[in-house]
């Protein structure tokens, strides 16, 4: 197992926002964390990534412990990350933000240029490559996070809502770039609102609800749940369906 | 190189000038100016690149101008000699300071750096060894050429110009290099860049430390020139604001930018100073006080920020 998470607990003051989450990601799949507003996903998303280590449980990432370390150990051990709303260095350029990802495994300028320029192709970021990154519009400062954290050289990368707030075009090309970060051989867990990327994206599906996961398995097999639907329509709603 | 190749004239015109205008009040001044651009070039360090706004950066200015006169008074060694002891006061004092403020976001770091600030103004007021509120004094006459002691100005110039030729290399390796980058990735955001694996407490502090080694030689180099230091001269808040204003007036966080505001500055206040008689604080203090309004108000990137956005490209390529 590349990442195992068992036992997950988050609280904030009375409120159990993680309520002992399990979570295994095998190298080389894809996984989805779904659920509706407010059930834990990014709660357990942050704390896998290290932002706010968990008040219980046990996170471990190829075998070792990493449930209280930081997010810079993450990226050093291979985990990388994006931000549901974008945290692009806005003052620098689009170049210069993949830099100082690339900087992780590059000491050296001239390495960490050439991972930079590798990534900045990949990405299709190349043609900005100068443009300051404040200048980008949502969509380009999503991608520009994929880039900055691909720069990182991770095993594992968490995308967190990487497609909200892009319209279908963008989508379509966003959801290719995914593929091909996964060809890449990087394993990937995706937090999203939209159903569509986790039935075309992902190999497996987690749905939380209410801090705890409440199944998990194909994402077709998944959706049809009653379970799930319930989570989603209340329960008097999907019994009226279910009749 | 060829990019270089632009300074020559103006490292020229720099090496020269004093020599041509032969009037040492100007040499004065063009002592000053260098002797500011040393310190706002320090203070740029951390809180240009690395975006932490200390206000307390007098605490290494005056442990620098307390330590080399400090060495002459009770040692009766030259005064330059104290250079080393103010830079190591300065990184404990550095390591003490940001080590738990560091933790603060914005302004309440740049709180928490006035408050330590105040604090040390106080100690020293108070600490009989570095002559209280009295301060302390340097040689009044040379008794040897090691005591730094001149009449002219121009010697100075000379060695000011040197120590800031050496921090501004410095400065250029370091903006060019990981450091540089991991700085300026802190300055636009913590979360990311922890997320990119930048140990950011640790850069941060070395950041300080470094910025805090120059800040301290500026002092001592003040301390040699002036011979002559008291609380309020070397540690007092105004000290702190100004190095914070010649860096943000040119441009923080760029290269160039706290020499030029420096060479804008420092004239203007030592002509308010002569316009308004005596020490002319409270005048430099309105005068400051305009600046960060104008600065904050249209243009908080600084002068040089202006000037690329005239010509149309992003800053700092």
């Amino acid at each position: 197992m590349l990442l195992e998470a068992s036992g997950v607990v988050q609280t904030f003051g009375q409120l159990r926002a993680v309520d002992s989450a399990d979570l295994t990601v095998a190298k080389g799949e894809i996984v989805g964390l779904i659920g509706p507003n407010g059930a834990g996903k990014s709660t357990f998303f942050n704390a896998l990534a290290g932002d706010r280590p968990p008040d219980d449980g046990r996170i471990l990432f190829e075998g070792h412990d990493i449930t209280h370390e930081g997010p810079e150990q993450h990226a050093r051990r291979g985990i990388a990350r994006t931000f549901q709303v974008p945290l692009t260095f806005e003052d620098m350029t689009v170049a210069e933000n993949v830099l100082v990802g690339a900087f992780l495994r590059h000491s050296h300028r001239t390495a960490a240029e050439a991972v930079t320029r590798d990534v900045l192709e990949f990405t299709g970021l190349a043609p900005m490559a100068d443009r300051r990154a404040g200048m980008l519009g949502t969509p380009g400062r999503k991608r520009l996070e994929i880039a900055r954290a691909l720069a990182t050289e991770p095993r594992l990368l968490l995308l967190d809502e990487a497609l909200a707030g892009l319209t279908p075009a963008e989508v379509q090309v966003a959801i290719g770039l995914v593929r091909r970060l996964h060809v890449r051989g990087i394993t990937l867990v995706i937090v999203e609102h939209i159903m569509e990327v986790i039935l075309t994206l992902a190999e497996r599906a987690v749905v939380f609800h209410q801090g705890r996961v409440i199944a998990a398995g194909p994402p077709r097999a998944v959706v049809n749940d009653p379970a799930v639907v319930a989570a989603y329509l209340g329960h008097r709603m999907s019994r009226q369906i279910q009749q | 190189m060829k990019r270089l190749w632009w300074l020559l004239p103006l490292v020229l015109v720099v090496l020269v000038w004093p020599l041509l205008a032969g009037d040492a009040f100007y040499q004065r001044i063009g002592a000053l100016v260098v002797l500011a651009a040393i310190s706002a070039s320090a203070w740029n360090l951390i809180g240009g690149y690395a975006g932490q706004v200390s206000v307390g950066h007098a605490i290494f200015f005056g442990a620098g101008a307390y330590a080399a006169l400090a060495v002459y008074t009770h040692l009766g060694w030259p005064p330059i000699a104290g250079v080393p002891l103010g830079i190591a006061v300065s990184l404990i004092l550095a390591v003490l300071i940001g080590t738990p403020t560091f933790r603060l976001r914005g302004h309440y770091f740049s709180m928490a750096t006035i408050a330590a600030a105040e604090l040390i103004r106080l100690l020293a007021a108070n600490w009989a060894w570095i002559g209280a509120a009295i301060g302390l004094m340097g040689p009044a006459a040379p008794r040897t050429l090691a005591d730094l002691t001149f009449r002219s100005p121009l010697p100075y110039y000379y060695i000011f110009l040197g120590v800031l030729a050496l921090l501004l290399s410095l400065t250029a390796a370091m903006e060019r290099s990981r450091m540089g980058y991991y700085l300026r990735a802190i300055n636009g955001g913590e979360r990311a860049a922890r997320s990119l694996g930048v140990p950011v407490l640790r850069y941060k502090l070395f950041a300080l430390m470094l910025s805090a080694t120059f800040t301290s030689v500026a002092g001592s180099l003040y301390a040699v020139m002036v011979g002559f230091a008291d609380p309020d001269s070397t540690l007092g808040i105004l000290i702190s604001v100004k190095m914070i204003i010649v860096a943000a007036l040119g441009g923080a966080g760029t290269l160039f930018g706290p020499l030029i505001g420096a060479v804008l500055l420092i004239p203007l206040e030592e002509w308010t100073n002569a316009a308004f008689g005596g020490s002319g604080t409270g005048v430099t203090y309105v005068v400051y006080g305009a600046i960060i309004l104008l600065i904050t108000r249209f243009e908080p990137g600084g002068l040089l920020h202006l000037a690329s956005r005239i010509r149309g490209r992003p800053r700092a390529a």
